[in-house]
C-alpha cells in the first residue's frame, strides 16, 4: 500500500471518528434538553467546534503518521542492511510523498464525487427547510453531508487508485 | 461513458528487464513519478501524460514508440 493510500485511510478514520463524535455529543445535548431545535447559537456553535476539532485532528494525526512512517522506514533499513542512514531514509520518505499526476487527477476525480454528496446533501436541507422544518434540521442535514461527502471522496481516492484512473 | 475503441500497450516490464532489471522505485526517481504510478502505467490501468510518457522512453533511451503502443479495437 502506497503512502498516498494509507494517508487517505487516515483521513477517512479521522473523518469519521469526527462525524460518530458530533453524533454523539449532540444525541446526548437533544436527549438532556439542552439542545432546542430553533436554537441556532447552539447547532452553529457545535458545528463550528467540531469542524476545528476535525482540522486539528487531522493535522495532528497527518504529523504523528508521518513520523511513524520516517520510524517504520528506519527500522525495516536497519533490519535490511543492518544499518540505518538518515540521508537515505530521509531520499526514501522524500520519493514516498511525491505527489505527480495521477495523484492529481485521483484528486480531482474523487473531490469530484465529494462535491456531487455535498451538493445532494444541500439540496435535501433546502427542500427539508422549505417542507417547513426547523433550521436546525437543515443545519444537520448540511453538516453530516458534508462529512458524510469527505468521507466518500476519501474511500473514491481508495477506489481510483486501486482500479486506476483514466483520463475523461 | 462511450466504449473505448482504442487500448495502449506498453513494454515497462520488459525495458526495465534489460536495463539490468531496474526497479520500478528507481524508473519512478528517474522520470519523477510515483512509484504507485509507475506500477499503474505498468499495469495498463493508468495512461500518462504525453510529457511522462516521453520521460519514460528517455528514461530507457528508446524512442517513444518502442514503450507505448497504440491498438485499435476491433468493433
Amino acid at each position: 500500500m502506497s503512502y498516498s493510500e494509507k494517508r487517505t485511510i487516515v483521513s477517512i478514520l479521522v473523518g469519521i471518528v469526527v462525524l460518530a463524535s458530533y453524533c454523539f455529543y449532540v444525541y446526548g445535548k437533544v436527549k438532556a434538553g439542552v439542545a432546542e431545535s430553533d436554537n441556532i447559537k447552539f447547532w452553529a456553535g457545535a458545528m463550528l467546534i467540531f469542524v476545528g476539532i476535525g482540522i486539528i485532528s487531522s493535522i495532528i494525526i497527518q504529523i504523528v503518521f508521518h513520523i511513524l512512517l520516517s520510524m517504520s522506514m528506519a527500522v525495516r533499513e536497519q533490519i535490511a542492511t543492518g544499518q540505518s542512514d538518515g540521508k537515505k531514509i530521509e531520499k526514501m520518505i522524500a520519493s514516498e510523498m511525491v505527489t505527480d499526476e495521477m495523484d492529481k487527477l485521483v484528486e480531482l476525480k474523487s473531490l469530484r464525487v465529494g462535491f456531487a454528496i455535498a451538493g445532494v446533501g444541500f439540496m435535501t436541507a433546502l427542500i427539508f427547510a422549505y417542507l417547513g422544518h426547523s433550521p436546525a434540521v437543515m443545519l444537520n442535514i448540511m453538516f453530516v453531508s458534508f462529512s458524510v461527502g469527505s468521507i466518500i471522496e476519501g474511500f473514491s481516492t481508495i477506489f481510483y487508485y486501486r482500479r486506476g484512473v483514466t483520463r475523461g | 461513458m462511450a466504449k473505448k475503441d482504442f487500448e495502449i500497450t506498453n513494454n515497462i516490464r520488459t525495458l526495465r528487464f534489460f536495463a539490468e532489471e531496474m526497479t520500478q522505485q528507481q524508473l519512478a526517481e528517474k522520470v519523477g513519478a510515483s512509484r504507485q504510478t509507475i506500477i499503474a502505467v505498468e499495469a495498463g490501468k493508468y495512461s500518462p501524460s504525453l510529457e511522462l510518457a516521453f520521460r519514460i522512453a528517455d528514461a530507457f533511451g528508446r524512442p517513444i514508440g518502442e514503450v507505448f503502443e497504440y491498438k485499435k479495437l476491433e468493433a
